[in-house]
């Protein structure tokens, strides 16, 4: 791979080790809640982290070059533009940084400024931009240099709500034309979803998984990965009942499923079973019928999200559904309420150990 | 809404603010109005505010140029006895001034423990000079510039510094164009309080460099040496430093009233 990161930080008591690899012209998501360890493994490829491993570069190591000379652009979090100097000069900074003279920086600074920010005036103090304008700004100065890769810290971190379908297109349209490895570090599942490629996630300083978006959504390895994708994730002992149907024990709450045809009818540990939250089905009254599986328990959170709420049930085991907004409304649904919640033995997606490879 | 304060909070305080304010008021209202000008274009006084006016600002140079530096050390260093540096550093500005004085002579007087060395291989001779002057001025101003200048320092994110890095900035470069600008009021502050500690020092100049008329012999000491003779020759030159503290007042006043 032409980007090659195997790191290793120490922050006090912790350490953060850190390995996975971004080809030239793929995006990766280094995702994981905050201290998961993200921007430290950034910084550790930046090489301000002082970190112990390999950082290898189309096969020549960087560990041995300081900062300025790794060929790194990064977008920071927050923009990190420069207060005193001006939009033009915070973007011919890396340039100027690099030699280039104060003429040809600028002009270049110029025409990164055209592409991506065009509407900020080059002269005004980052100060005066909003966040989304600072972001492209910021942008701007992370590629001016002609980096050989592209990291993006938290684009979207102090961007309004409706400034960010716009700036997410233009990410998208930057990371596709940037030719090298790119690799965005968030917390934030939609953008990881939609920008990247693949993800990488960590946890307390492990990866924990790779996998393309779809992987992870279909297969996730830990609860963390499951909650970033979106699925709900129950691991318990899978044990026979009736002809056909098993029930899987989990820590709180048990769940009916559908026996794997193949498999031997007789108990197995560490199962892992996905439920994908758009088959989970409310009820105010207590449903009748087909459903094997049904909860009742009180509404936690409903969050919203463009037409679709995602609901977090307080039921044994914890639920999320997802709903559109209007069934929520017919329904009624709030935090406190008690619902019902219902879905079929056949949409809970089993992982038995041994049966299928590892996604690890 | 007002707060009404303690009866006891209203007179000790309008006495300490009489307090403060009555020598300013003496010093105006017993000046020579009459021969003001005669005397402070005088050949005595002309003297002494142009040596006070060299010597105060070399001084603030020096303070600045060493100064800042320091506080960058002192701010971002992780090494071991920062604390003790910082103490060393910031004594001079609780450090009796005469106590100062003595200290220069053993260090850097003709028979000091660098000052010897300083005269016999480089001919510089800092006692009874107006390097001298400088030197005691400067010795006494560099904390003020050390701990604003730190302070400026400390409230800058270090995040800057790495972005800097990263965008390929050398540390010499990252610190010209971004920090530097980044605690300019800070280091303004600092050198205008230095620049006034420094025209108004007295003690270690007297005891390090003497009092030679135009050589050493600054302002507070030419106020000090006409007392003895002309009350009212003091009193003019003592308005010279009062009007020059109230420009300092004035250019720091954002900071003193905490007012935008």
């Amino acid at each position: 791979m032409p980007l090659d990161v195997d790191v290793e930080v120490r922050r006090g008591e912790r350490t953060i080790a850190v390995a996975f690899a971004v080809a030239d012209g793929e995006t990766v998501a280094l995702v994981g809640r905050n201290g998961a360890g993200k921007t430290t493994a950034l910084e550790a490829i930046a090489g301000i982290a002082g970190a112990s491993g390999h950082v290898v570069l189309d096969g020549r190591s960087l560990m041995d070059q300081p900062p300025e000379r790794r060929g790194i652009g990064v977008a920071f979090q927050d923009g990190m533009l420069f207060p005193k100097l001006s939009v033009l000069e915070n973007v011919a900074f890396p340039l100027r940084a690099a030699g280039t003279g104060r003429d040809r920086a600028r002009d270049r600074a110029r025409e990164v400024l055209g592409e991506l920010a065009p509407t900020v005036d080059p002269n005004a103090r980052p100060g005066t931009l909003s966040g989304g304008e600072r972001q492209r700004v910021a942008l701007a100065r992370a590629l001016a240099a002609e980096p050989k890769v592209l990291l993006l810290d938290e684009p979207f971190a102090a961007v309004d709500a409706e400034a960010k379908p716009e700036l997410r297109s233009l990410l998208r349209r930057t990371l596709a034309s940037f030719e090298g490895p790119r690799i965005l570090v968030t917390h934030d599942p939609v953008e990881a979803m939609t920008l990247a490629d693949r993800l990488v996630l960590l946890e307390d300083g492990r990866v924990t998984q790779t996998g393309t978006p779809d992987d992870v959504r279909h297969r996730p390895a830990t609860r963390y990965a499951a909650e970033f994708v979106g699925t709900n994730l129950f691991e318990g002992e899978l044990v026979p009942d009736e002809e056909g149907v098993g029930i899987l024990r989990t820590g709180g709450g048990e769940l009916t499923v559908v026996w794997p045809e193949h498999l031997v009818v007789a108990p197995v540990a560490d199962v892992r079973a996905t439920l994908s939250p758009a088959e989970i089905a409310l009820h105010r009254e207590e449903p009748h019928g087909s459903p094997r599986n049904i909860f009742r328990g009180a509404v936690e959170e409903v969050a919203t999200v463009g037409g679709r709420a995602r609901i977090r049930l307080r039921t044994v085991p914890p639920l999320v559904a997802e709903l559109t907004t209007g069934s929520v409304d017919r329904l009624g649904i709030a935090p406190g309420h008690e619902v019902w919640a219902s879905c079929k033995a056949v949409e809970i997606r089993l992982m038995v150990p041994g049966d299928e490879p590892d996604t690890l | 809404m007002q707060r009404r304060l303690p009866l006891s909070f209203i007179i000790l305080g309008t006495i300490g603010a009489a307090f403060v304010a009555l020598p300013v008021i003496g010093l105006v209202l017993r000046a020579p109005w009459g021969r003001i000008l005669e005397i402070l274009t005088g050949p005595g006084a002309s003297i002494a505010l142009r040596l006070s006016l060299e010597v105060s600002l070399l001084a603030t140079l020096c303070a600045v140029v060493f100064g800042v530096p320091l506080a960058w050390i002192l701010a971002r260093g992780t090494f071991r006895g920062r604390a003790i540096l910082r103490a060393l550093v910031i004594l001079p500005l609780v450090l009796p001034p005469v106590v100062a004085g003595v200290g220069l002579l053993q260090a850097l007087g003709r028979r000091g423990i660098v000052g010897g060395w300083l005269e016999r291989i480089a001919g510089i001779q800092l006692t009874f000079t107006t390097a001298g002057a400088v030197v005691a001025a400067t010795f006494v101003s560099i904390p003020l510039v050390v701990l604003s200048a730190e302070a400026g320092f400390r409230s800058v994110d270090p995040r800057f510094e790495r972005a800097a890095a990263v965008l390929g900035a050398k540390p010499g470069y990252t610190l010209r164009r971004v920090i530097l600008p980044m605690v300019a009021p800070q280091l303004v502050a600092g050198a205008v309080l230095a620049w006034a500690r420094a025209l108004g020092e007295f003690g270690a100049t007297i005891t390090f460099a003497g009092n030679l008329e135009g050589r050493t012999q600054t302002l507070p000491l030419a106020v000090f040496q006409t007392l003895q003779t002309d009350q009212e020759g003091a009193i003019a030159l003592s308005l010279v430093l009062v009007i020059l503290s109230i420009c300092v007042l004035v250019a720091l006043r954002n900071r003193i009233t905490g007012t935008g």
